[in-house]
């Protein structure tokens, strides 16, 4: 049962250092040269909203977000359009896209520094209140799935999971850590 | 139980009528998906449930460089002509007088985090909108909506709009009475009604306590309600004056007086009468002549009210008419809170410059009204649940929109302040400056409208940034003007009954074209919407906040004692306000600083996107642009006699603009053209009207109309609302001219 739609979630190292600004004009460009995979049809700019999805580039399968929510700045995939069997291949095909645009602006050499992402900890939000409601019982059910998904793209077992929100109201969300990973360059895409 | 589709969990939660409908709309999207509703057909019924077309849904963007095509992978199937399937739209959610709950406020905090991209949308109807939001998932979020008492039935589309009222209703110190209970049994009476369903055009409706201030602004709408109150046989009894046929869009209508008292227990059975006078005669065919405004206007207002109150005999008594009036004098609020004055809490940082704008206090003692600020009208998800604990805590089950796109808690205990201000502060919702400068309201423009010219929340937030650092040592006088934006000449943002309005249009400069925004002084905001302003002249998008601080640098220093900043406009006088704005109005050239051609907020090429590559160039363009100055130069003296109370002159100087911007679009084609109006019209019909090459692809034709009708049929003893009205089109015909001779003459880079 794949959820409505998925997002996860890379931080970034030193967020204080960076122009959320930049994203604007960046994710233009990437709509011109089709940087990604998919359509890719408008930029969305929220920076005056607090800790909001502060730049969105918005896509039919999938959006790709510069957001502050929880006061942390990260990149987050939306899958909107999934066609995928199960969780695990869900979840695995919005990884893969994330880490395709992550590493893009790794190299993206507009940012000084260049911008890192931190991989010892990565957010994953099921956006489907109906069928994976923010309870301790989908979190037991699904931790199984996250911690294979997880498990394979790390390499290691060393992943711990953890429920973000108590709030039932709140989309289901689940932290994962990795202490031992310090970056996404040994991701795969 | 784990549900599999949110009918199935949702169940008897939802009522019987509205689940009714969702079903056939979701049929009806099931049938359009397998092509057996025809295009048009579609397009109107999803408008009917809130589903706007938002920009780019055609396929076709322009990336900067080029116009890109949009591969959407619906294929060719459309949601309305040129409106790809998969395309992304808005979502309108109809909140009657913005009154919402806590859980209302959770339900749509989650559908937005679930469907759109999720930010939640004030409107200044005191709507709800989601954007980014796909078609086929509409069924279930109007479902989850429908469970907690939301529709969003008749959102959009040829029908009645959202009922608005002030959100102060029921706690202001200045109202007849509390028009809530009126406002939601109209809401719920006309929707769906079968007399409103045959309309040429929308129709807005507002309902306002009291005359002096502006919260229900009856003067703008098509149908208003103003509470008043009579004694009768010696009974102190309740009604309204209402009003018809006012209405911002491009040429500004103030509402005219139909009757100045009608009882409460008539409004309804008038409301269906003016309902159905506006469906039988009502134009149907040209849109831009079809809200209701127009027909008042062709009737006039005595026989409108003549054929109204004949139809109010016709009707088949309804029952509903007046059983709310049961319900009526029961209707209260219940605070969370018993009153407790502010009386000696410690105050945390900030507060202070919070509570002197944020914070109303109501006629109840012990009671304050507070206002979250949110800027550009936005809010995320998570602000909102965290905003509908705060109610819930705090104020009770009352939280209301307001038309300049905030929100209100209301029966907030007054001790509860400094604790309130802490977690709005807490969650980003404390911002001061609420009915300030730096409070300005904007309609989504460029961002996502598919009539946007120029990017108005762009320029809105720039302005609120700028004026923010600002307002620490800003004069008061400064401080306390309204400055709305709207990204085109349809007035979303309200422009006119701003004190400084702004709308969007373009210029050419060589073969680029530039943002600009034209900007309107003079308007009136309170008073319902008293008066509207005039457009004084278009300065580049990127010199608005310099013209703003010059404006309000010299209202500053140069008011009387007591003068507000329109008698302060009419004493300075338009030609002194354009000789400020002209040092502000030149463009370098692109490679001088290309920062002109773009928008705020927006790092592309700025354009038009829909621009043909035409002819002509070079000196005919410059033709064109010493042509079109003259036009705007003789529109501007008409603006000056009409000041001068000269009206036919107004009339006359409005007629010469459009003559000469006409005759300046057709010499970029037939040079020879001679001075005169017979000819100047032949030829701009045959060369521009009939082959369409004017035409705009939303308003058509509508703009050249405006001068064909004054030619035709010039009014022999025009009047200052005439002559007013017609400096307005004239301004619209000018605007358009540019448009046009932009998109047809000569190559423009990045078209």
């Amino acid at each position: 049962m794949i959820p409505f739609r998925t997002q996860i979630k890379f931080f970034l190292e030193n967020p204080e250092t960076i122009d959320v600004g930049a994203f604007s004009g960046l994710f233009q460009r990437w709509i011109q040269v089709k940087a990604l995979e998919g359509l890719l049809i408008d930029v969305a700019d929220y920076r005056h909203v607090h800790q909001g999805p502060s730049v969105v580039l918005i896509g039919h399968e999938a959006d790709y977000t510069i957001e502050q929510r929880d006061g942390r700045l990260g990149l987050v995939i939306t899958r909107k359009h999934q066609h995928d069997p199960d969780l695990q291949s869900s979840l695995q095909t919005a990884l893969r896209s994330l880490l395709a645009a992550a590493q893009l602006l790794e190299a993206e050499p507009s940012f000084q520094p260049a911008l890192k992402f931190r991989a010892d900890e990565i957010e994953i939000r099921l956006l489907d209140r109906l069928r994976y409601p923010n309870t301790p019982e989908t979190f037991e059910a699904v931790k199984s799935d996250l911690q294979a998904v997880l498990t394979a793209r790390y390499g290691t077992d060393q992943v711990s999971l953890s429920p973000v929100h108590a709030d039932p109201r709140y989309l289901f969300t689940v932290l994962a850590k990795a202490e031992s990973v310090a970056s996404i360059a040994p991701f795969k895409v | 139980m784990v549900y599999q589709n949110w009918k199935e969990a949702l169940g008897d939660q939802i009522p019987d009528e509205r689940g009714l409908e969702v079903e056939t709309f979701a049929g009806q999207i099931e049938l359009r998906r397998q092509n057996k509703v025809d295009e048009k057909v579609f397009a109107e019924t999803r408008l009917r449930w809130g589903i706007y077309g938002q920009r780019y849904d055609n396929g076709q963007r322009f990336d900067g460089h080029q116009t890109q095509t949009l591969n959407y992978p619906s294929g060719d199937l459309t949601k309305g002509p040129n409106t790809y399937w998969d395309a992304p739209g808005m979502l309108r959610i109809k909140i009657p007088y913005g009154g919402v709950s806590p859980r209302q406020m959770e339900v749509l905090a989650e559908v937005a985090d679930e469907y759109s991209d999720g930010i939640l949308h004030v409107t200044t109807r005191q709507d709800f909108q989601l954007h980014f939001v796909h078609i086929e998932d509409t069924p279930d979020l109007m479902r989850r909506l429908a469970a907690v008492g939301i529709t969003t039935q008749e959102a959009c589309g040829n029908t009645v709009r959202n009922v608005t009222a002030c959100p102060l209703a029921g706690i202001c110190h200045d109202e007849q009475f509390d028009v809530t209970p009126y406002a939601d049994a109209m809401a719920y009476f006309l929707l769906g009604h079968g007399d409103t369903q045959d309309f040429g055009r929308k129709f807005k409706t507002a309902f306002s306590g009291c005359h002096q201030h502006a919260c229900g602004l009856v003067n703008i709408h098509d149908f208003g309600l103003l509470a008043r109150t009579k004694e009768i046989d010696g009974v102190l009894t309740r009604g309204f004056a209402v009003y018809v046929g006012g209405g911002l869009g491009t040429i500004p209508h103030q509402a005219k007086l139909l009757n100045e008292f009608v009882t409460e227990d008539e409004i309804l059975p008038l409301a269906q009468s003016i309902a159905r006078v506006f469906a039988r005669l009502g134009e149907k065919k040209n849109r831009n002549r079809a809200r209701i405004k127009f027909l008042v206007d062709q009737l006039g207002i005595d026989e409108f009210r003549r054929l109204v109150y004949e139809e109010r005999e016709t009707l088949t008594p309804d029952p509903r008419w007046t059983d709310y009036l049961n319900d009526v004098s029961e209707y209260k609020e219940t605070p969370a809170k018993l009153p407790v004055s502010l009386n000696g809490q410690a105050r945390p940082a900030g507060f202070e410059a919070w509570y002197e704008t944020n914070v109303y206090h109501q006629r109840q003692p012990g009671y304050s009204a507070v206002y979250v600020n949110l800027p550009l009208g936005d809010l995320t998800a998570p602000q909102m649940f965290q905003l509908a604990d705060i109610a819930r805590k705090y104020a009770g089950d009352s939280v209301r929109t307001t038309v300049e796109q905030n929100m209100l808690l209301r029966w907030v205990s007054e001790a509860d302040l400094p604790q309130i201000y802490s977690e709005l502060k807490a969650n980003g919702m404390a911002d001061p400056g609420i009915n300030t400068i730096v409070d300005i309201t904007s309609c989504p423009g460029t961002d996502t409208c598919k009539l946007g010219i120029a990017s108005s929340r762009g320029l809105a937030g720039e302005l609120r940034d700028q004026l923010t650092a600002k307002i620490p040592t800003m004069s008061p006088a400064v401080k306390e003007l309204k400055i709305k934006i709207s990204g085109c000449f349809n007035s979303c943002g309200q422009h006119h009954v701003a004190d400084i309005g702004f709308f969007g249009n373009s210029r050419r400069a060589g073969n680029y074209l530039v943002p600009h925004f034209q900007l309107v002084l003079g308007g009136k905001w309170k008073d319902n919407g008293g008066s509207y302003g005039l457009a004084i002249g278009a300065v580049p998008s990127k010199r608005v906040p310099d013209v703003l601080e010059a404006i309000t640098n010299r209202y500053a220093k140069e008011r009387l004692e007591g003068e507000n900043f329109q008698a302060w406009v009419t004493r300075l006088g338009k030609k002194e306000v354009r000789t400020m704005l002209e040092p502000y109005t030149q463009v370098p050239d692109h490679d001088v600083d290309p920062s002109y051609y773009t928008d705020w907020g927006d790092t592309r090429e700025y354009s038009l996107g829909d621009i043909g590559v035409g002819e002509c160039a070079g000196e005919v363009v410059s033709l064109f642009s010493m042509e079109i100055a003259k036009a705007e130069s003789r529109h501007f003296d008409g603006l000056l006699a009409l000041d001068e109370g000269k009206f036919a002159k107004a009339d006359d100087g409005a007629y010469r603009a459009m003559l000469s911007a006409a005759r300046a679009l057709v010499r970029t084609r037939y040079l020879d053209l001679p001075d005169d109006p017979n000819r100047i019209i032949e030829e701009f019909r045959a060369r521009f009207y009939d082959t369409k090459l004017f035409f705009d692809p939303f308003a058509g034709g509508k703009f050249a109309q405006f001068l064909f009708d004054r030619h035709e049929t010039p009014i022999t003893t025009p009047d200052a609302d005439s002559a007013r009205r017609l400096l307005e089109e004239a301004q619209l015909f000018i605007e358009a001219c540019y448009t046009c001779e932009a998109r047809v003459n000569g190559s423009i880079i990045g078209s």
